[in-house]
């Protein structure tokens, strides 16, 4: 049920109906070993069309843990999302073929992005962040970077305080090499890195340097403080080697494996062994060039059925060839579902 | 202010209530407003929010709440007077973030008391009682109403870390929180004068039981309207509709019945985040075993099933089961407030015991769940705003 990942380049023309084996055949594996799921879902049948098939409303992972269970698939770990405005994590069951599978995919689509020149990797997070049994999504993000690193550096003393930079052990990175990929939560990027923080002798040791910088986590804390798209990429890149660049990549926990990075052109692409769906809030019905609720699928995910799930974020598939020469699909990210206000008696 | 002495003749004899403004005047002022209501609605609230509070300021209804807390009013001042009542002073009211018409409601009660209200709300609170105050001033002719709100009224909005919390409570007679548990342990741990009072509103749930002599589409409309005012974030709104001595097939049959009732009272498309909300919950429920149906467009759910299914949750999700009336109770939440009923005996005997047994803090006919009055989750809180002195 790999052959899509391992035969293809990620953004190369798209093989629909192959797709639509691998995930209708994974579906029917999900129905089978998880009992939750398959009450969701108790007509499955073998869907004609990825707008038919099976998918979860991303916000029960929240509530419930799901679980495939099946004699090929070893559940291993925990992924959790990161903080919500709930403050609710997602709990996404990892297990052992997944795991790779997720790996070698967002490998495959990074590398596309970012190139594979070996350099020092550089995390905006804590080295204790990685000792935990269960992931979070800021190390699940920065390690699926390493297989295009020479080397790992965690550089946040607190992975919570962006003021706790070992600026010291930067330094000595700046001294060694010319070239470095840095990967940072979008927020903690600006805080502890592109907004006016830099010490006058990391600013001078980085005068010249190539520097990829990639983020993600999204703009919303960002935009509480006015900083837009462009007045982030100029600070961070000011005064850096041409080459330089930032990535900014959309990717869910229940997506793991998955990133849509946005390209030269401004728009994210699918690559060809995941598919973008968007329905209409109300009546669930598929759009085309038309807003609405971004569902997002893959072939990967096996030991829970989180590989196909409708998200809260909105988004629009934009018809036509990208100017950035990525074939497939591509969709535009408009932000998450906007929040009426909820009123009730007594609020938490 | 000139004080104004009432006289009011209760069981216990005829007490005496000091107040700063003679009541009249200022029910005769919130009727005054009430008129002037007809014409608009002051943004921020929904239409029936705000029919809902002209209804509540109706002189007769205020005056009712002076009545079932001291008796009828007596004129003259002859009679013996066996206790006097008088407004122990300032009083603060915690309002959380996504307070429901309670805040306006609990405003305009305490306004009758004339004294100091200091209204706190939180930072991101969309302020529907200092909305209403600022309507009230704009909108009222100058009187006894219009100065008090002017000069002894005050909305304050800052957050729960703010020290302006802890100066609220060391300065208020009455401290009324309403929030979750923990904010209210909070309000009340705040350094305090020792002879003030505090009352909590905090978490609750409800409930709804109905019987199938009491099935018809009234009810079943009433049910509705109930619930899709504020769907599952109200604390009197009826999470579950218990039917009582209900068979499988006639709760299933409720719950058809309710979905198509839903669907003629629903007004136009819900939010875009709660139709999403429905989805989740819909899908939440089916995990955990539940039947359900959604109603229109993502705009609500009903899901039945037997005792025992897990929880499940949804800004417009109403959930169905049946029970005995010994299994009803056993069921009800640790934090139940009001249970709704639409019983063709509901003053039955066995039923009273069993609710004297239980932490039910209302038990109102199934329309009225969302009435607020001067006693609130069990605690005669307006009365409380006074302290006596014994005369007889």
């Amino acid at each position: 049920m790999t052959a899509l990942l391992h035969e293809n380049a990620p953004f190369g023309p798209r093989d629909d109906a192959a797709f639509l084996a691998e995930i209708n055949a994974l579906t029917a594996a999900h129905i089978a070993g998880c009992g939750p799921y398959a009450r969701v879902w108790p007509a499955f049948e073998a869907a004609d069309s990825v707008e038919q098939l099976p998918w979860l409303h991303v916000g029960l992972f929240k509530s419930l843990e799901f679980r495939t269970e099946s004699a090929e698939v070893q559940h291993e770990r925990v992924l959790n999302s990161s903080a919500t405005s709930s403050g609710v994590a997602s709990r996404i069951v990892l297990d052992r073929e997944s795991s790779a599978l997720q790996a070698a995919s967002s490998l495959a689509i990074l590398r596309d992005f970012v190139g594979d020149s070996k350099r020092p990797l550089v995390v905006l997070d804590s080295a204790r962040s990685l000792v935990s049994r269960d992931v979070s999504a800021r190390v699940a993000a920065a390690m699926s970077l390493k297989p295009l690193a020479s080397d790992l550096h965690f550089i946040l003393a607190d992975a919570g305080d962006p003021g706790s930079v070992k600026w010291d052990v930067l330094s000595g990175l700046l001294d060694e090499h010319d070239e470095l990929l840095v990967y940072g939560f979008t927020w903690m990027l600006w805080l502890a890195w592109a907004d006016d923080v830099l010490p006058d002798s990391i600013r001078r040791a980085l005068a010249g340097k190539r520097v990829q910088f990639v983020h993600s986590g999204g703009w919303k804390k960002l935009e509480s403080l006015s900083v837009d798209h462009a007045t982030f990429n100029a600070r961070l890149t000011d005064g850096l080697a041409a080459g330089s660049r930032v990535t900014d990549f959309y990717g869910l926990v229940e997506q793991v494996g998955i990133v849509y990075p946005l390209c030269e052109a401004g728009w994210r692409h699918v690559p060809v062994w995941a598919d973008v769906l968007v329905r209409d809030p109300w009546t669930l019905a598929s759009l085309v060039d038309a807003p609405g609720q971004l569902q997002l699928m893959n072939t990967l995910a096996r030991g829970a059925p989180y590989h196909n799930v409708l998200t809260e974020d909105l988004g629009r598939i934009v018809p036509g060839a990208c100017e950035c020469g990525r074939a497939g699909k591509r969709f535009e990210l408009l932000g998450r579902v906007p929040k009426a206000e909820v009123r009730g008696c007594a609020n938490v | 202010m000139s004080e104004a002495l009432h006289r009011f003749a209760g069981p216990g004899g005829v007490v005496a209530v000091a107040l700063p403004v003679p009541y009249g005047d200022l029910i005769e002022g919130w009727g005054e407003l009430r008129r002037r209501m007809l014409r608009d609605v002051a943004p921020g609230f929904s239409r029936d929010e705000w029919a809902y509070l002209a209804t509540f300021l109706d002189p007769s209804s205020l005056r009712g709440h002076f009545a079932r807390n001291f008796g009828e009013s007596v004129e003259g001042d002859g009679a013996a007077v066996s206790a006097l009542y008088r407004p122990r002073g300032e009083i603060a009211v915690w309002l959380p973030n996504n307070v429901s018409l309670l805040g306006p409601l609990t405003l305009v009660l305490l306004s009758l008391t004339g004294q100091p209200v200091r209204l706190k709300r939180g930072s991101s609170a969309e302020d529907l009682a200092g909305a209403f105050v600022r309507y009230a001033i704009d909108k009222l002719d100058d009187g006894p109403l219009r100065r008090l709100l002017e000069s002894r009224v005050t909305a304050e909005t800052f957050g729960r870390d703010d020290p302006r919390n802890a100066e609220l409570a060391a300065s208020a007679a009455v401290r009324i929180v309403f929030g979750s548990d923990a904010a209210a342990r909070a309000v009340h741990a705040l350094p305090h004068p020792l002879d003030s009072v505090g009352f909590s509103f905090t978490d609750r749930r409800s409930e709804a039981w109905l019987d199938r002599d009491s099935l018809d589409d009234d009810t079943l409309a009433d049910l509705v309207r109930v619930f899709t005012i504020y769907g599952q974030a109200g604390c009197t709104s009826p999470r579950r509709v218990v039917l009582l001595d209900g068979s499988e097939g006639e709760v299933a049959a409720l719950a058809g019945r309710l979905a198509e009732v839903w669907a003629r009272v629903a007004q136009g498309r819900v939010p875009m985040n709660i139709a999403s909300d429905t989805v989740k919950a819909d899908q939440w429920a089916r995990a955990l075993g539940w039947q359900t149906r959604v109603v229109g467009e993502n705009g609500g759910l009903l899901a039945w099933g037997s005792a025992g299914l897990g929880e499940f949750e949804g800004h417009m999700a109403l959930s169905v089961q049946g029970a005995t009336v010994a299994q009803a109770f056993e069921q009800l939440p640790a934090n139940i407030q009001t249970v709704g009923h639409a019983l063709s005996s509901p003053d039955d005997p066995d039923l009273l015991r069993r609710l004297a047994r239980s932490k039910v803090l209302r038990f109102v006919p199934l329309a009225t769940m969302h009435h607020f009055d001067s006693t609130w989750d069990g605690q005669a809180f307006w009365k409380g705003c006074f302290e006596v002195t014994e005369t007889g």
